[in-house]
């Protein structure tokens, strides 16, 4: 909503203003706008977001596509495309060289078949065309569904059709005529009743497309179309198709479900990566690698190590890291009500970090080393319970920063709706329009951007092994603290600070970000 | 519905095939659904002793799995204390509604004549299982022959 209304007010902007920024930014010269995005920017990342009936329509493209080259059934081409991540090619190859080893690995085909005819690829290849033309054998003609053939056509020497013949279920020990009787490829023959009822225990316990042969020890998988024809209740059927749905986008390398609470958009990207996707319905932000929140620059083993590690731990964190430090001047009590960590007590009027609790004039860029862990550089020789007091150290140094900074992106929320409350007044009182002030929320948003990433090179640097990259890391990590300090500074005192120099530290601090993402956040993409 | 017709018949045929090492099948007088029996171990430690187990079938079978737990006190890495079993075929991921009773009884006295300490129930005595196998032999026809049940004359 944000960032419709500032397009808006930005092309409001004065005649005057409007000019200047167009004859900067359009012309041949400008080395920014010519920058490849791909390039530029290391969080660059191409997506869609689709609601479920695009992604339905888009797999029944796929599933259309491969019929018409190997003319089989959609329930069984469905079946082929899930278990090859949905890549119509490699399907076709493999049927070509070996139709009946696909159908096998598929699970369409038990490893032996009773058929054994269908030894070459081009006796499978007709037998793959039958199977999916003709679907279920039943022991007799079954009228009603025309997908279904008689048993007497594929086993003619077992039929006599003149006299119908009964015998017994193996799952429920009832007999009955033949005509009842469904088995997939592998022959395993049971009643449809018990058919019936065993879809449904599957379906209802969140199984659809992975339902298997009744029999011990066989694998060959139910098709759709069976369990369609079978199951009749409505509310059964609509919950294996939702199910099955599921498991087609989780099969398919390039869709991921929007994990926002009840959202139903399906994000597809051609490049599979650790990079950002925001659904545009319920606006989350995620990985699209691992569908967790997002983490650059660090990776997504490493974040959920990180994860678990703080979920074992925090318990102990928390003990040790209070929510409240004393004036390291005065000594008196200061609980941490901003985001910021440049702090002044508001007694002694003394400005110190809140991290390490050092002067803050020792804050230079330069001298900015509080984000940097120093190692015990004896602790090869210390004693067991020595090194295990220095690892825990080690853990909360880079826990305290993370959660820190994951209380600091709260309470500058809270920042933001004290500021939006000033500026109302403002409005209010004369001094200024609305327009004017909206360059504030860009920083505060950009404030935010910052600092979520400066939370995640925590567990990236807590995880890095020991060496002049994690030297250059933890220097760039420290330059962007800094910055994003300034930054958060700058805006709580917003009134007091000119817009020119806001301006400028919100450029600072975005480009300290991207030098640390371009150097330390390789995407690696698989297509 | 199932479940009656189904019982009786693996009942009278698991009572019919007269397995040696699977003995005195009986359903509760009142209750088809919880079924007694006494493994008859051939491997050692366990050939010295026999045991009873009972096995739990749900309204919904053959749908859902039977549950099977010893009555005996059984020294053993993949049986609990309680009497408990981890028995892969009759899990419910693995389950088919087509395995019988005796399939999963002959699951069950293979697992018991040689333990899986890979996924043992009793991690101690897995390790000892697999660390020392003296010991774990020794404990194990000691527990046997103070816990179990006589086994059958024939």
């Amino acid at each position: 909503m944000d960032s419709d209304i500032e397009m808006e007010l930005e092309s409001d902007n004065d005649g005057e203003f409007d000019d200047d920024y167009d004859y900067y930014n359009t012309g041949e010269d400008c080395d920014v706008e010519r920058l490849d995005p791909k390039r530029a920017d290391p969080e660059y990342f191409e997506y869609e977001c689709l609601t479920v009936e695009d992604i339905e329509k888009l797999l029944n493209e796929l599933v259309e596509k491969l019929n018409t080259i190997l003319q089989i059934t959609p329930s069984l081409a469905k079946v082929l495309l899930l278990e090859h991540q949905w890549n119509n090619a490699a399907v076709v190859e493999k049927y070509r060289q070996d139709a009946n080893a696909l159908l096998v690995s598929a699970r369409i085909k038990p490893p032996t078949t009773a058929v054994d005819a269908a030894s070459t690829s081009a006796a499978a290849a007709a037998q793959l065309r039958l199977s999916s033309s003709s679907g279920y054998r039943t022991s007799t003609a079954s009228s009603s569904t025309s997908s279904l053939t008689t048993a007497a056509s594929s086993n003619p020497q077992q039929q006599q059709q003149s006299q119908p013949q009964r015998r017994m279920c193996p799952v429920c020990a009832s007999t009955q005529p033949n005509d009842k009787f469904y088995s997939l490829a592998c022959g395993h023959s049971f009643c449809k009743d018990c058919w019936t009822i065993y879809f449904e225990t599957q379906i209802f316990q969140g199984i659809s497309i992975q339902i298997g042969c009744m029999a011990q020890q066989c694998n060959v998988r139910v098709p759709e179309d069976l369990v369609l024809t079978l199951v009749t209740r409505p509310v059964m059927r609509d919950k294996y198709q939702q199910f099955a749905f599921k498991d087609y986008v989780k099969s398919h390398p390039q869709l991921r479900f929007c994990p926002g609470p009840n959202c139903q958009i399906i994000v597809q990207s051609s490049e599979i990566c650790a990079k950002r996707a925001i659904c545009k319905v319920c606006h989350t932000g995620f990985c699209f690698k691992c569908g967790m929140d997002y983490h650059a620059p660090t990776d997504c083993q490493i974040i959920r190590k990180w994860l678990t590690k703080c979920a074992d731990d925090s318990e102990t964190a928390n003990y040790i890291s209070a929510h409240t430090k004393d004036c390291p001047k005065c000594h008196i009590c200061i609980e941490k009500n901003g985001g910021c960590n440049h702090m002044q007590c508001f007694n002694c009027k003394h400005d110190f970090c809140w991290m390490c609790l050092g002067d803050w004039k020792t804050h230079g860029s330069e001298y900015y080393e509080c984000s940097r862990y120093k190692d015990n550089p004896n602790i090869a020789n210390e004693s067991v319970h020595v090194q295990a007091r220095e690892a825990l150290k080690k853990y909360l140094h880079y826990y305290e920063r993370w959660e820190n900074h994951s209380k600091s992106l709260k309470l500058e929320q809270q920042t933001i709706d004290r500021l939006r409350q000033r500026i109302n007044t403002k409005v209010m009182n004369g001094s200024g329009t609305w327009i004017d002030w909206q360059y504030l929320f860009n920083a505060a948003a950009l404030l935010a951007k910052c600092r979520y990433t400066l939370q995640y090179t925590y567990p990236y640097a807590y995880y890095m092994e020991p060496g002049s990259r994690k030297n250059l890391f933890e220097y760039q990590q420290a330059q962007l603290e800094a910055e994003i300090e300034n930054l958060s500074w700058k805006i709580e005192r917003a009134e007091t600070t000119d817009r020119a120099v806001l301006e400028n530290q919100m450029d600072i601090a975005e480009k300290r970000r991207t030098t640390l993402l371009k150097d330390f956040f390789p995407v690696i993409v698989k297509t | 519905m199932t479940a009656p017709r189904r019982l009786r018949k693996e009942l009278v045929d698991l009572q019919e095939s007269s397995l040696k090492s699977f003995r005195d099948i009986k359903a509760d007088d009142d209750n088809l659904l919880r079924w007694t029996g006494l493994i008859v171990p051939d491997n050692p430690p366990y050939n010295k002793g026999a045991f009873r187990i009972e096995i739990n079938f749900p309204a919904e079978y053959p749908f859902k799995p039977p549950k099977i737990s010893f009555k005996t006190k059984i020294y053993h890495p993949n049986i609990d204390e309680k009497g408990q079993v981890c028995l892969p075929i009759i899990s419910t991921e693995n389950w088919k509604p087509a395995t019988r009773t005796d399939q999963v009884v002959q699951a069950l006295i293979a697992l018991i004549n040689d333990p899986e300490p890979e996924h043992p129930l009793r991690a101690e005595l897995a390790e000892e299982f697999l660390k020392d196998k003296k010991k774990f032999v020794k404990n194990a026809e000691d527990y046997t022959r103070k816990h179990s049940e006589k086994r059958p004359a024939d």
